[in-house]
């Protein structure tokens, strides 16, 4: 059966191998090119700057940030999708594929607006009396985690809704029929059965979140810097590309480790066997 | 949920038509060849596909005007070298000294261009003609700060905390502002410990710290904002979009900077490139250059300067403006991009 399948996956792998392997065996040769010569010492001294490390776990911390919150949010929505008539469930996939059909960039200027002085927070806030004079969430960590989780919110909504579809509704009326309330059917019925959905979005909020360079750019201001920046200013300001692809290699690696880990929990047998 | 079902003749209509549209024809284009040039986004690039296009059409090529900042048309151009994506670049002493040094750009012929001659020597570069003189100082909205007399005042008067917004050392403007800071505070253009340190004393400063021009003037826009180091054109742009804006030329003088086009070596429309850069100097191209909301200084002898312009500089003036010494700015250039990263993000 293995070896009657090979043959259609050949194109694929052929294309995968001239335009996805090869650029990252260069890039990966690349990073070890520098004015000393072959060797490790863009590493040596990217990894040997504090300053760097910091980047490097704020790029992480924004990542995960932006997973709690899209879960917090993306959750209680893709329930509310379960529980819906055809209609509803039209309306709620429409309103979470809109933004995926503007460009990112015009999403993330409109949220200049948004957590500007005279945007929408800052006037509610003023006008509960909440806050004593106009603020501007802008060049703020909490402001790019917002801004994130709108851009991202439909990648973790799609795949539970994908994982829910496939589930009976009436799972949770045998639960309360059992005698579960409310917050146990979620953390023991629900949460179960929708794990293997939201690893898939944590995976590809993380990978979108961590990479997302504009974003970062524009909301999170010059303080906020994360690893796309610096690869982006290595490049485009001080041109220095082995120290980029040095950056790039170390950005992959540690983000690639995160992935792979929540691959290798989301395939658990146990966790596998609740859905 | 309705399920997504598609027939084999579905699909083959599909692929059939996706193929159509790749084999459509292109648009028609003008029979001598076409040039890509680069330019600053924004009002440079507004000003240039609107004014320059029909001029180089005129004389038989077509133009493509793709929207750089100078440090990515560089970046561009050095990741395919012997392949480069534009035929010509736009950009000031700073970029070009790099550009000579890694050999990108060549010097012409200015036997190609008719308009050469109408040029002052000062903008007549061997590596390509001066298009306009870019005049730096401070924006600032009236309505929420008082007129700055300068740099200093911005750091000593306290009707500017928290409303300044400053760019790193990668951008040109930046860098400009930071010399005459230098010298103001430190003992010279290249005293950039004193600039550090007088961010340190002022964290409030840094807070307002953007990655690029464009970026300070969305957020002036949005009132987010008041004071900002920019070019007259940054504030002509501004006043255009119907905002409160104002430049001021600091007490200590305006730095200023030349823009020039070069010629990218190994650009495989010369000729096209040629007509470009005679459009750009040509009289027609410059008179509407010049006038809001572009305000672009002409470089032509021939275009009289508008009021607007020559409130701001005559040609008179010019030699008086601070040029800075590129080459010892691009010497420690890298070095202060990295420090002042590290101070802005604490």
């Amino acid at each position: 059966m293995k070896a009657s399948g090979f043959p259609y996956v050949i194109p694929m792998l052929l294309l995968s191998v001239a335009f996805f392997a090869t650029p990252l065996a260069v890039l990966i040769g690349f990073s070890f090119i520098g004015p000393e010569g072959v060797g490790f010492h863009n590493y040596a001294r990217f990894l040997g700057d504090a300053f760097n490390y910091r980047v490097l776990i704020n790029t992480a911390k924004l990542g995960l940030q932006t997973i709690v919150s899209t879960t917090l949010l993306g959750v209680p929505i893709a329930l509310l999708y379960w529980h819906s008539g055809k209609t509803a469930r039209q309306v709620i996939i429409f309103l979470t594929l809109i933004p995926m059909l503007t460009s990112n960039v015009v999403r993330t200027f409109a949220w200049i607006v948004i957590l500007g002085r005279q945007g929408p927070i800052s006037e509610t806030f003023v006008a509960l009396g909440l806050a004593e004079r106009p603020f501007t969430l802008m060049s703020t960590e909490l402001g790019l985690v917002m801004a994130m989780c709108q851009i991202d919110l439909p990648l973790i909504i799609l795949p539970l809704i994908a994982i829910l579809s496939r589930i009976p509704v009436t799972y949770t009326e045998a639960a309360q029929v059992s005698g579960a309330g409310p917050w146990r059917i979620l953390v023991t019925v629900l949460l179960p059965m929708m794990l293997p959905g939201l690893l898939a979005g944590w995976i590809l909020v993380f990978a979108s979140t961590s990479a997302s360079f504009v974003t970062q750019a524009v909301i999170g201001g010059a303080r906020n810097i994360y690893v796309p920046q610096l690869i982006y200013r290595e490049v485009g300001t001080l041109f220095d590309w082995p120290m980029a692809s040095a950056i790039a290699v170390v950005l992959l690696l540690s983000t690639g480790i995160l992935l792979v880990a929540m691959t290798m929990i989301s395939r658990h047998r146990r966790l596998v066997g609740h859905a | 949920m309705t399920s997504f079902k598609m027939t084999r003749r579905h699909f083959g209509f599909l692929a059939a038509g996706a193929a159509a549209t790749a084999a459509m024809p292109f648009a028609a284009r003008a029979t001598g060849g076409s040039v890509i040039a680069a330019t600053f986004p924004g009002n440079w690039e507004d000003g240039y596909r609107s004014v320059l296009t029909p001029l180089v059409k005129e004389a038989g090529y077509d133009l493509t005007v793709a929207p750089a900042l100078a440090q990515d048309q560089l970046a561009k151009v050095m990741a395919s070298p012997g392949n480069p994506p534009y035929d010509t670049l736009l950009m000031s002493p700073g970029q070009m000294a790099v550009a000579i040094e890694n050999d990108i750009i060549q010097k012409i012929d200015p036997s190609k261009l008719k308009n050469w001659s109408m040029l002052d020597p000062a903008f007549q570069g061997e590596y390509g003609p001066t298009v306009t003189v870019e005049v730096n100082g401070i924006a600032y909205n009236p309505d929420l700060v008082p007129r700055p007399k300068g740099y200093r005042d911005l750091f000593e008067n306290p009707a500017y905390k928290g409303l300044v917004s400053w760019t790193g050392f990668a951008s040109n403007t930046g860098v400009m502002a930071y010399t005459e800071i230098a010298k103001i505070f430190g003992s010279g253009p290249t005293d950039m410990e004193a600039v550090f340190k007088l961010f340190k004393d002022h964290p409030e400063h840094l807070k307002g710290v953007v990655a690029s021009t464009n970026h300070q003037m969305t957020l002036f826009q949005q009132g987010e904002v008041a004071v900002f180091m920019c070019s007259t054109g940054n504030v002509a742009k501004l006043k255009a979009l119907g905002l409160k804006a104002e430049f001021v030329q600091p007490e200590t003088g305006s730095p200023a900077a030349p823009v020039n086009i070069h010629l990218t070596k190994g650009s495989k429309n010369v000729d096209a490139a040629y007509a470009y850069m005679d459009a750009a100097i040509s009289k027609v191209a410059q008179d509407q250059l010049k006038m809001p909301p572009r305000e672009m200084f002409p470089t032509n002898r021939q275009v009289e300067l508008t009021p607007g312009i020559g409130a701001y500089v005559t040609r008179a003036q010019l030699a008086s403006l601070v040029y800075p010494d590129w080459a010892a700015l691009n010497k420690n250039r890298p070095e202060w991009i990295r420090q002042f990263d590290a101070l802005v993000a604490g």
